[in-house]
C-alpha cells in the first residue's frame, strides 16, 4: 500500500517506505521533517464507484424492487443495515484486529499498522452506531419495541461501547509507539466481541434472527431484483468504508506529523533558552499524543 | 416519514456528514503542517566572497 508517508521516518523500521520521496530539510534537533502524506491514486476512484453504488441500492432498494410479501416496506431497510453490520463487524474487525498484531509482532512493528487500526476503529465506530439505528429503525414496526437487551444486540452496543472507549485511549498523551502498544491491546479486546456478537444468535435464545448466509440449508427466496440489490448494498458500503479508511488515515499522519512538529519546535526552543550546551545535539524524540487541534 | 425513510435518511446523512467532516479535518491538518514549517529561502543569492 501507498499509504505510508513522510513521517513514518520518524521511527527506525519506516524509514525504507519514504525512499522514493524527496527529503525534507531537518527539524531543530536533526531527524527529518515529516512531509504530509501523499494521496494515493486509487482512493477517490474507490468512493466515487462507492457513491455510485450506494447510489443504485437506495435507487432498487426504494423504488424498483417489490415490497416483501411479509414484511411489506419494511423489507426495504435490509438492503442497507445487514451490508451496514458487515462492514462494522468483519471489515472493521479485519483491519482493527490484523493491523495491531501486526504492529505487536516484531518482525512487522510498524506505525503504519497502528494508524490502520486506528482508522479502522474510528470508521467501524460510525458504522457500529448506524447498524443500532437502522436495526431499532426496523426492529419498532417488525419486533413492537426500539431495543431489548437480546444477545446480538447488547454485543453489538458492547461493540460500539469498546470502540468509543479505544479512541478515549489514543487521546491519551504518549511516546507513539507506548501509544500504539496500548491501542494495539484495546483493539484486540475488541476483536474479541467480534465472534460473540457472530454466535451469539446460536449461542443464546434471541429475538434477532439467526445465521442466513452462512447456514447450510440456505436458499434464496426473493426475487433477483431484490437478491441483486442486496448484493449491491454490501458491495456499495464495503467501498465506501475503503475510501473512509484511507482518508481517515491521512487524517491520522498529519495528525502526529504536526504533533512532532510541535514538539520539535517547542523543544528546540527550550534547548535554546537553556543556553545549548556547546556540541551538544538535541535529542530525538517523537511527540506526545496527537498535537492540539490545529 | 417512514421507518423506511429514516433507515436511509440516517445511514446515508451520517455517512456524508462523516465524510465531509474527515476531508475538513484532512484539510486542516494539512494547513496546520504547512503553517509548522518554516518558510524555505529559495534562490538567495550567495553572500558577498562566499563561494557556491
Amino acid at each position: 500500500m501507498d499509504l505510508k508517508t513522510g513521517s513514518e521516518m520518524s521511527t527506525d523500521t519506516d524509514t525504507d517506505t519514504m525512499a522514493t520521496e524527496p527529503t525534507p530539510a531537518p527539524t531543530p534537533s536533526g531527524t527529518p521533517r515529516p512531509l504530509a502524506p501523499s494521496r494515493p491514486r486509487w482512493l477517490n476512484p474507490i468512493g466515487v464507484l462507492g457513491v455510485v453504488g450506494l447510489g443504485f441500492t437506495v435507487w432498487l432498494g426504494l423504488w424498483v424492487t417489490p415490497p416483501d410479501k411479509f414484511q411489506g416496506n419494511l423489507a426495504r431497510l435490509l438492503y442497507i443495515h445487514p451490508a451496514i453490520a458487515t462492514v462494522a463487524l468483519y471489515w472493521v474487525g479485519l483491519v482493527a484486529a490484523g493491523g495491531s498484531l501486526l504492529y505487536l509482532w516484531p518482525r512487522t512493528r510498524s506505525l503504519f499498522w497502528d494508524r490502520l487500526a486506528a482508522s479502522a476503529v474510528e470508521v467501524g465506530a460510525v458504522f457500529s452506531a448506524l447498524t443500532l439505528v437502522t436495526g431499532s429503525l426496523w426492529g419498532r414496526p417488525v419486533w413492537g419495541v426500539w431495543w431489548t437487551w437480546d444477545a446480538r444486540l447488547t454485543s453489538t452496543a458492547l461493540l460500539l461501547l469498546l470502540e468509543i472507549g479505544y479512541l478515549a485511549l489514543r487521546r491519551v498523551p504518549a511516546d507513539l509507539h507506548v501509544r500504539a502498544k496500548r491501542c494495539a491491546v484495546a483493539a484486540l479486546l475488541i476483536a474479541v466481541d467480534i465472534p460473540i456478537v457472530h454466535f451469539s444468535v446460536d449461542w443464546w435464545n434471541t429475538l434477532h434472527q439467526g445465521g442466513t448466509f452462512l447456514d447450510p440449508g440456505f436458499k434464496i427466496h426473493a426475487s433477483a431484483s431484490m437478491s441483486w440489490t442486496f448484493l449491491l448494498g454490501f458491495v456499495a458500503f464495503s467501498l465506501v468504508f475503503v475510501w473512509l479508511l484511507g482518508v481517515r488515515y491521512q487524517v491520522e499522519v498529519l495528525q502526529d506529523a504536526v504533533g512532532q512538529e510541535e514538539l520539535e519546535i517547542s523543544l528546540a526552543e527550550r534547548w535554546s533558552e537553556d543556553g545549548g550546551s556547546a556540541g551538544a545535539v538535541a535529542p530525538r524524540v517523537t511527540p506526545a499524543g496527537h498535537g492540539g487541534s490545529p | 416519514m417512514s421507518y423506511v425513510d429514516a433507515g436511509y435518511a440516517a445511514a446515508l446523512g451520517t455517512l456524508f456528514v462523516y465524510a465531509i467532516s474527515l476531508v475538513l479535518r484532512r484539510r486542516r491538518w494539512e494547513r496546520a503542517l504547512r503553517m509548522s514549517e518554516p518558510p524555505v529561502a529559495q534562490d538567495d543569492p550567495p553572500a558577498r566572497g562566499e563561494s557556491s
